[in-house]
């Protein structure tokens, strides 16, 4: 007898990447040599290498997760669902360190416990840039510096889609959090397309990260600010409209945080008494601002900010505090007037409803005269937002409200409930 | 209520974290632009709100006032500066001020403090301002009248394929003042399709130094990629060659070679084995043997 | 135009000088417009800002010197297209010196406001090449208003874009809500509205029909460039003449180091839209597109590639990203680009797009303005269906004289219209030969053919009216049901059912029809005559329309 997990409800090893989002999951029997006729009882558990990541279980969309599960199988081929969530704080480190194991129960003539079936799965969350492993910094600078090759790859893009002329789509109104989530969202799937085992890592500015400007990792900024990287480090080959590297001037000691912004509880803070979304974007100044200003180089600019890879790991710090004040505050329903700041005056492409520039294909005034990279990246593990995200797309990200909605990344410690 | 909401109201209650204390906008501007505070306070108090300028007219006046006034301490006007930037970020509420920051920052682009200068002409070379370009390429040629060192114009000048600094870049190349100048200069060359020999030269040449020959393979890789490919493969097999630069090399096939050639490429593969192994230090002997992994040894 | 006698080594004091001379004198005003070439020599190895001081006080002259029909297409030029802020700001000043205040004029206007309004950079037009360290003076989107104001009720067409600028959150500078309003005071204002001149209402300013130039007369040869030698987006090399001649392409400039997205990124993208168009019309095949670098030095295979690929750009053997091995020198000056260098580096290109023939020849160029997809997929279309004509009729090249096309015109006129008369058909066989011919049957195979549909089932009718007819004189009807039969096979079975069989069928039936009636009446002679002309007429048309490869249109 043979069981098949599929992953995201998908045969795809590619699907095989789950989160605190539970994932929904299906087991069937596709070999039942040796069963007999009644479902059989095939328990399923999660199995971690050292330091790997760990998964836990449940039957239904909702109710208590468990570290294994009981699942009646049908003998004729029928799928079961079920769901499968990261375990918090067990995130994986290496695709593939955690394998859901399926095991026959007490069915002869099958050997109690036998393994029926067993897939490789990895619990694929975003973490501190400054913690990350030898391995995850490596893996995910070279996804990084293969996207950008030399400068022709899909990388010139993202730098296209962030340019002083692209940015009133997305800054200085309402939209500013939600179209940037689905910007990190995109240029993250890319760099999973290369290496699937990247998540897109978050630069905590409120404190010290000295480990991300080393050499090895994001360059170590020389007293002019030209950016070093080591000879073994791809991105010493980085080039963004066809100029050679990155320029970036630490204006404070990055043993330490910069100085000036606004810590964590600070910013989860400035929503004020009634958590609102209208007063908790006041974030885009400080620390969001703030902290691209803590340096000179061209991360301290608006139109030239996207060439420095840096850029992309502010900005997922800035969507976790989001994040983590929508979680504080249950902040994900579109329908609930304090999740956004749906003042009638909100520009284009910042209205809940509107869709988002470039994905929406639309140039032409007011919307810029181009759109580069066409729709949002796919996913082979979800399906939202869609190609052509809303500005509402992006609130619902755990799929909380909905879990069609889920978009398939989370944070090292934002928790789904 | 639905029960769901009343679980999310109380699970929001204890887990919330102490609101942190925060004076309104007004009081941090008052401290801010008031020559009363200390220059920590006023620091501070800049840092803290700089989305005010997008609201207020006054507070835009006041904050541009600081960053001009020479009588300020120069800590207080960078930080005004600084709070400047982080609003512009937020082009559309941005948009009132704009005029008014550009033309004040071009005022104080030849301010006495140096510090002030680089920063604001950095600020005005990422806007491709012709007034920053105009005054950078003056210092250049005429160092005399330089705002900031030479290095300092270069790498300003780089954010900008379309200034005209190539010819003066390669003249402080062939006659640099220091070492950052040469670097600068080859780095905004980089971007120069004809400077391709140029590289190539200084990529093979054991005298330069490892950084120069480094910017030399990136400049390469994006000039002519298949010529890089071409002298990585050779310095790999030359015993003489350097090792950082070999890692350099190892690193460029790694990362953008022809899969395919290199998996057959013997005499390449053993010259790696051998760096694998070697006297090498661990993190070159590490990158030797991921190559090696990857292309099936 | 008169050429001003300078090189590319004047410094900019001369330059100021220059264009202040050519201001003050009325009799060289001409020359100011000649100054915005691209490819004046004056700007031959000056820096992009450089360009940019220079242009900016040649548009501020022509400001003083009244912006003529001829100018006028450079100062709308840079408010469809421009994003410097001196220079859009300059041009909306000196659009205000043009003597005819145009309805159509008002969208460019509003187009380069919504492009610069988050780019308001204070400019000063006091002196050469002065910027501007106090907010006092103007900015390009105060220029702009200020045009929207004098433009008055002729801006009624952007009234509404303008209010709704002014209603927006965060609008525009709140430095600018009095000359917003003072703007739609102007626009709305009623004192104006006898002034309004109806007759220029909608139409093109004259100076903008130099956007498109059609060349009927001056095609020049491309023998010069033939031997030019491209590396395409794969790296495979191929020369102008074997890409470009042997059927029309569309070739559009570009270099993707361009900063400004209004220019090379919107063009490489409308290629993209074009190959769509062409696609949806089955021409894909029969017409080739090109995107040439302007920067082969830099723009390396890949890419060229990559920035096709990242704007949807289809390339294959016929649709290609193309950079010149040996530079752009030959084909700067056949295709007379309007673009200029620093070293290797573009300092500052016009948009453009040209139609080719199928000799290779500049068939139809679209300069400056944005140009529309479809305009120029029209116009390739026109290009391909003249090569038809040429091929059926054989002719040589038109004499560059317009004099002598216009003769040639008439006579070709006349040659048709008796040629017309001599094969208009004068019996049923005739019409059946025709109906066979021209293939009704495979109507659907030849493109751009709905229209033909009603008009050859209308011809149909006739023949079958004719034979019915016939056959009512005779008393023979035989005739008349073999041709009802195949009307009913092409009709029915092959036009609504979609049965390809029936058409041969169908055909076969209608001319065996028309002959047994035209024989049965005892005029065999005449009959075979009247097929043969024909015959060898629409032969040659229906094959040289469908192009060399019939089958892969779809």
């Amino acid at each position: 007898m043979k069981v098949e997990l599929q992953i995201n409800n998908s045969v795809s090893p590619n699907a095989r990447f789950v989160s605190w989002a539970p994932s929904p999951c299906r087991i069937r029997m596709t070999n039942t040599a040796g069963a007999v006729l009644t479902p059989v009882n095939v328990t399923i558990t999660g199995v971690s290498v050292a330091s790997g990541g760990a998964v836990v279980f449940r039957k239904g969309a909702t109710g208590a997760f468990s570290s294994s599960l009981t699942l009646a199988v049908p003998t004729n081929g029928t799928s079961v669902p079920f769901f499968v969530a990261g375990r918090f704080g067990r995130p994986s480190v290496n695709n593939g360190d955690v394998t859901i194991e399926a095991r026959a129960n007490l069915v002869l003539p099958i050997s109690p416990g036998a393994l029926v079936g067993a897939v490789k799965v990895m619990v694929r969350v975003r973490k501190n840039a400054n913690t990350l492993t030898p391995g995850e910094r490596d893996r995910f600078v070279a996804a990084f510096a293969q996207l950008n090759n030399q400068g022709a790859g899909r990388f010139a893009d993202f730098r296209n889609m962030h340019t002083n002329v692209s940015s009133p789509q997305a800054h200085g109104a309402a939209g500013f959090l939600p179209w940037h989530r689905a910007y990190l969202l995109d240029l993250e799937r890319e760099l999973q397309a290369i290496d699937p085992s990247v998540s897109l890592p978050y630069w905590r500015f409120d404190q010290p990260a000295p480990n991300i400007f080393t050499l090895d990792y994001l360059g170590s900024s020389n007293a002019m600010g030209t950016v070093q990287f080591g000879q073994t480090n791809p991105l010493q080959f980085w080039t963004t409209d066809g100029v050679q590297g990155i320029n970036r001037r630490p204006l404070f000691n990055t043993a330490v945080a910069p100085p000036g912004l606004l810590n964590e509880a600070q910013t989860l803070a400035l929503g004020g008494p009634g958590n609102l979304y209208a007063a908790f974007r006041a974030m885009e100044g400080n620390p969001h601002g703030s902290a691209h200003v803590s340096f000179g180089g061209s991360i301290s600019s608006i139109g030239t900010a996207a060439k420095d890879p840096l850029f992309f790991l502010l900005h997922c710090n800035v969507d976790r505090l989001w994040a983590k004040w929508q979680r504080l505050n249950s902040r994900f329903d579109a329908a609930l007037a304090a999740s956004y700041d749906s003042n009638p005056g909100n520009p284009i492409g910042h209205k809940l409803i509107d869709t988002m520039w470039p994905w929406n294909g639309i140039t032409g005034p007011p919307r810029p005269p181009t759109a580069p990279g066409g729709a949002l990246a796919s996913s082979p593990c979800v399906s939202a937002p869609g190609p052509q995200p809303r500005v509402r797309s992006s609130l619902d990200y755990q799929g909380s409200v909905n879990a069609l909605s889920r978009e398939g990344f989370d944070y090292d410690d934002v928790r789904f409930a | 209520m639905t029960k769901k909401r009343k679980a999310a109201k109380t699970s929001t209650s204890a887990r919330k974290p102490k609101r942190a204390a925060m004076r309104s906008t007004r009081a941090a501007m008052s401290v801010a632009t008031s020559a009363r505070g200390t220059v920590k306070e006023r620091v501070a108090a800049l840092a803290e709100v700089p989305l005010a300028v997008c609201e207020s007219d006054k507070d835009l006046q006041a904050m541009l006032k600081v960053l001009r006034n020479k009588d300020e301490p120069v800590e207080v006007r960078l930080a005004a500066l600084q709070s400047l930037a982080a609003a512009a970020f937020s082009v559309i509420a941005f948009e009132s001020c704009r005029s008014d920051y550009i033309a004040t920052l071009r005022e104080v682009a030849e301010d006495p403090n140096p510090e002030i200068r680089q920063r604001v002409l950095g600020l005005l070379a990422r806007e491709k301002d012709g007034f920053a370009q105009k005054k950078l390429l003056e210092g250049l040629k005429n160092p005399e009248k330089a705002l900031v060192p030479p290095e300092k114009a270069l790498q300003l000048l780089s954010y900008d394929v379309h200034a005209e600094a190539y010819s003066l870049a390669r003249d402080i190349v062939s006659k640099p003042p220091n070492a950052d100048a040469k670097r600068e200069a080859l780095r905004l060359l980089a971007a120069d399709a004809t400077s391709a020999p140029l590289f190539e030269k200084l990529l093979r040449d054991k005298d330069e130094s490892a950084e120069i020959r480094q910017i030399s393979a990136s400049a390469l890789h994006a000039l002519k990629p298949e010529k890089l490919q071409e002298h990585a493969r050779e310095m790999l097999l030359d015993k003489s060659e350097y090792e950082d630069i070999q890692a350099t090399s190892l690193t460029a096939l790694t990362q953008f070679g022809d899969d395919a050639a290199i998996a057959d490429d013997k005499a390449l593969l053993k010259s790696v084995d051998r760096l694998s192994v070697g006297k090498a230090s661990s993190k070159y002997k590490q990158s030797a043997r991921r190559f090696l992994s990857k292309y099936g040894q | 135009m008169l050429e001003v006698v300078t090189t590319g080594a004047q410094s900019e004091p001369q330059f100021a000088a220059l264009v202040d001379a050519l201001t003050a004198d009325r009799d060289r005003h001409e020359q100011l417009t000649d100054l915005l070439r691209e490819d004046h020599s004056l700007y031959d190895q000056c820096g992009t800002a450089t360009i940019v001081r220079m242009r900016g006080w040649v548009l501020l002259a022509l400001g003083r010197a009244g912006v003529s029909d001829a100018s006028l297409l450079f100062v709308l030029e840079e408010l469809d297209a421009g994003t410097d802020p001196y220079l859009v700001a300059a041009a909306a000043h000196a659009l205000r010196s043009y003597p005819r205040p145009n309805p159509a004029l008002a969208p460019f206007v509003m187009r380069a406001l919504t492009q610069i309004r988050y780019r308001d950079d204070p400019v000063s037009f006091e002196d050469y090449g002065e910027y501007a360290v106090a907010s006092a003076g103007t900015s390009p989107v105060r220029e702009l208003l200020t045009t929207l104001a004098w433009l008055g009720p002729h801006a009624r067409g952007v009234l509404s874009e303008v209010e709704s600028l002014r209603a927006q959150r965060g609008g525009l500078s709140r430095k600018l809500l009095i000359d917003v309003d003072r703007t739609l005071e102007a626009i709305r204002g009623a004192d104006q509205v006898d002034e309004f001149d109806t007759e220029t209402c909608c139409t093109l300013p004259s100076g903008l029909r130099n956007t498109i130039s059609w060349a009927f007369s001056s095609r020049r040869d491309c023998e010069p460039i033939e031997s030019t030698v491209f590396e395409d987006h794969t790296g495979e090399l191929i020369t102008f003449k074997e890409f470009f001649r042997g059927q029309p392409s569309i070739v559009v400039f570009f270099y993707t180091r361009c900063d400004n997205p209004l220019k090379c990124s919107l063009t490489v993208t409308k290629l993209a839209r074009i190959q769509k168009l062409l696609e949806a019309q089955g021409l894909a095949d029969q017409i080739h597109t090109a995107a040439i670098t302007y920067d082969p030095a830099f723009d390396l295979p890949e890419r060229i590639r990559g920035y096709g690929q990242n704007r949807g750009v289809r390339m294959n053997a016929g649709n290609r990203m193309l950079r010149a091995t040996d530079g752009v020198n030959a084909l700067r000056r056949h295709f007379r680009l309007g673009v200029n260098f620093i070293e290797s580096l573009v300092n500052r290109h016009r948009i453009e797009a040209y139609v080719l023939d199928a000799e290779g020849r500049i068939a139809a160029s679209f300069e400056r303005i944005h140009w529309d997809e479809q305009q120029v997929v029209d116009r390739t279309i026109e290009v391909l269906k003249e090569k038809s004509d040429e091929t059926m009729s054989e002719v040589s090249p038109e004499p560059a004289d317009p004099t002598a096309r216009r003769k040639t015109a008439s006579l070709m006129f006349a040659t048709l219209a008796s040629l017309g008369v001599a094969f208009f058909p004068k019996c049923p066989i005739c019409w059946a030969g025709y109906l066979s011919l021209f293939g009704i049957a495979g109507l659907n195979q030849i493109p751009f053919s709905p229209w033909l549909q009603p008009l050859l089932i209308a011809v149909m009718l006739i023949n079958l009216g004719s034979v019915w007819l016939r056959g009512r004189l005779t008393g023979r009807m035989s005739g008349f049901y073999l041709v009802s039969a195949g009307a009913f096979a092409i009709v029915v079975l092959k036009m609504g059912l979609g049965w390809e069989d029936a058409a041969a069928w169908g055909v076969a039936l209608t001319l065996a029809g028309s002959l047994v009636s035209a024989l049965g009446a005892g005029n065999r002679p005449a009959a075979m005559r009247a097929l043969s002309v024909p015959f060898a007429l629409f032969a040659r048309l229906v094959n040289s329309s469908r192009g060399d490869s019939p089958n892969d249109v779809e």
